[in-house]
């Protein structure tokens, strides 16, 4: 769904109604999100200072900002990774912030796929197994886990790669193994970091053009933290970010209106 | 599987630290089954003096020992109040020198004169054979831990203080006592006795009356301590030993002795726990990262937990599985060793088995309690930024 269509059904069904009628629209809303890192005594970190963002249900975002702007702050409290110090997270229309550490758990699990820099797969398992042990963790058998992560990872194009481990991989193949991870719940949102850090140009282009794939052909949201121009490009919407808030929203409209 | 690759990432620390737990192990085997033996030995005691008074000459060497009693103290015996029979029995040790370090049972010479015969509840039975009589002289029954060091076998001959003896059974084994003597007739150990003698001394005893000590056996309701201080009261020179006797002499000291090679074992064992520690404290550390991603795609705090208590649980059963087979083998050679010198030292229990792994896997589990739990607690932010 592109982001045009998507606002167009939000005003025809909501005409910008409140937060909980918004949620079937937006699959994440931050509101006044704020996160301070204690260094030392005396030392301080304001990541966040009152961060304010909506993410469409099945778009592509991009948030981009310089260094320390609390873009990845931002995604991991979106991401019920790190809890803020003030604001609300509201996930499918149900406030998350306010969950204690175990249902947090159950909603990392089922509702949210993440990416990382550097890939970050298993290196004793497997590439199927790599993808399986989400599906283990979300309840699954091993022997149900193994076959949907080997229908995710014919999806990313890697079936006669499936039993390799993660060295005998390029880094673009680890990287879509890393999405097929994140896809193997069916969770309504996939958040990357830097997803294509560590890829040359080349890669990096292949992996978005996965993703913008997964995006259309299933409709998955994709949230994504770069520094990329061209990944930024690729996707609906461009977020900036500085100094903790959001300046620009990539709609032309104040955040939260 | 995954377990097992997750435990030998590191290959060379994964054996330093499984070594270290299998050396515990193993200290804990082969001294396990050191007290064991000797635990066996004492309950054989135990057993043996259960239901008897022992009467010996009040002069003892070691406990080994006594000097000889006569064989006309029996009617005394048997006329104290409380005592329904008693048997005399002649013993000497096999070697004329007494082995300089024996942890085991020393090899003795034993005859009796059939008067316990339906009082004694201790009895041996022969295995191959037959049984001693009083006729048989230069025939000997020997015990099933003997009959190795003397090389014999039923129909052959051994020799014995420098004279052949006709082998004419061997005893079942009782992995006590018994295994270690030679039975002969009264006539012939009286004369392996009486040639023991101090030169001195030997030329005013009669071969034919000596008795090294009586068994005596008791009315229905008498209590031993009661009898025997009445049997050292009536009759001179004598010493007369109860079951308390026995347990105060010689279980108390094994007990302490039992405890004390526990200790050491546990100590060594617990080294090896420590290194456990380490491992795992340096595997959570070099695995934050990946604990930061597991948790970032679903792990709960309890998944991660479990996680690493089983490595450590891991690591702790195939030390324990290491140290107890390279346990049962230097215990197996030993004994194999000690067979033929008939000193068997250790004796391998189901209970030691299963309690060596079970202390291993266990030390493994508690091990690895502390760094589980740093792993499962780590802030998920935290461990993904983890350089």
């Amino acid at each position: 769904m592109s982001s045009e269509r998507a606002d167009a059904v939000v005003e025809t069904l909501y005409g910008g109604a409140a937060d909980e009628a918004a949620g079937a629209a937006y699959i994440i809303q931050v509101r006044e999100l704020v996160k301070r890192y204690q260094l030392g005594r005396d030392n301080f970190v304001d990541a966040l200072r009152g961060a304010t963002l909506d993410i469409r249900r099945g778009e592509m975002a991009a948030i981009m900002g310089p260094s320390g702007s609390g873009k990845s702050t931002l995604m991991h409290i979106a991401g019920c990774l790190d809890i803020a110090d003030g604001g609300e997270v509201w996930l499918n229309g149900r406030r998350v912030d306010t969950l204690p550490a175990r249902q947090l758990v159950n909603v990392r699990r089922r509702e949210i796929g993440f990416i990382f820099q550097g890939f970050n797969l298993i290196p004793t398992l497997s590439a199927e197994a790599n993808v399986a042990l989400a599906a283990e963790y979300a309840g699954h058998s091993r022997g149900a886990a193994l076959e949907r992560a080997r229908e995710l990872l014919g999806l990313v194009g890697l079936s006669d790669r499936m039993r390799h481990a993660p060295s005998e991989l390029s880094g673009g193949q680890q990287q879509r193994v890393a999405i097929a991870r994140a896809l193997v719940n069916d969770p309504g949102i996939v958040m990357g970091d830097e997803p294509t850090g560590d890829l040359d140009t080349a890669t990096s282009a292949e992996v978005v053009e996965m993703m913008r794939t997964v995006n259309r052909e299933r409709g998955t949201t994709f949230l994504i933290v770069t520094h990329n121009p061209e990944v930024a490009e690729a996707c609906d919407r461009v977020i900036r970010m500085r100094d903790g808030v959001v300046i620009d929203d990539g709609d032309g409209t104040p955040p939260g209106a | 599987m995954r377990l097992l690759r997750n435990i030998f990432r590191r290959k060379l620390r994964a054996f330093l630290t499984i070594f270290g737990i299998s050396i515990g192990v193993f200290a804990l085997v082969v001294m396990g089954a050191l007290a064991e033996k000797l635990t066996l030995l004492v309950d054989g005691g135990v057993k043996y003096y259960a239901d008897k008074v022992v009467v010996s000459g009040d002069t003892q060497f070691a406990g080994l020992y006594s000097t000889p009693l006569k064989a006309s103290l029996l009617r005394d015996i048997e006329h104290v109040s409380g005592v329904t029979r008693a048997s005399a029995s002649v013993s000497a040790l096999l070697d004329e020198e007494i082995p300089a370090v024996s942890m085991g049972n020393i090899a003795t010479i034993q005859a009796e004169d059939g008067r316990a015969r339906g009082y004694e509840t201790f009895v041996t039975k022969v295995a191959q054979g037959r049984e001693l009589k009083n006729s048989d002289v230069g025939k000997v029954v020997l015990g099933s831990d003997v009959v190795k060091k003397l090389n014999g076998a039923v129909g052959g001959h051994v020799k014995i203080r420098g004279e052949r003896y006709e082998v004419i059974g061997v005893m079942d084994k009782t992995l006590t006592a018994p295994d270690n003597a030679v039975l002969l007739t009264m006539q012939d150990a009286r004369s392996i006795v009486h040639a023991d003698l101090p030169d001195a001394v030997r030329d005013g005893v009669n071969p034919d009356t000596i008795v090294s000590s009586f068994a005596v056996y008791l009315e229905d309701g008498e209590r031993p301590e009661v009898v025997a201080r009445r049997l050292e009261r009536q009759i001179d020179g004598i010493d007369a030993m109860t079951p308390l006797d026995f347990e105060r002499q010689v279980k108390q000291p094994l007990a302490i002795f039992t405890s004390i090679i526990y200790a050491i074992a546990l100590v060594s064992l617990l080294v090896g726990g420590l290194s456990v520690v380490n491992t795992m404290t340096m595997a959570v550390s070099e695995r934050t990262r990946e604990i930061g991603v597991r948790k970032a795609i679903g792990a709960s705090n309890g998944q991660i937990m479990r996680q690493f208590i089983a490595e450590s649980a891991v690591i702790g059963l195939i030390g324990g599985i290491a140290g107890l087979l390279f346990g049962l083998t230097i215990v197996t050679l030993g004994n194999a060793a000690g067979e033929a010198s008939g000193n068997v030292l250790f004796l391998m229990t189901n209970r030691l088995t299963v309690g060596a792994l079970l202390f291993a896997v266990g030390l493994g589990t508690v091990s690895g309690l502390y760094p589980a739990w740093h792993a499962a607690n780590l802030n998920p932010v935290e461990a993904l930024r983890y350089e």
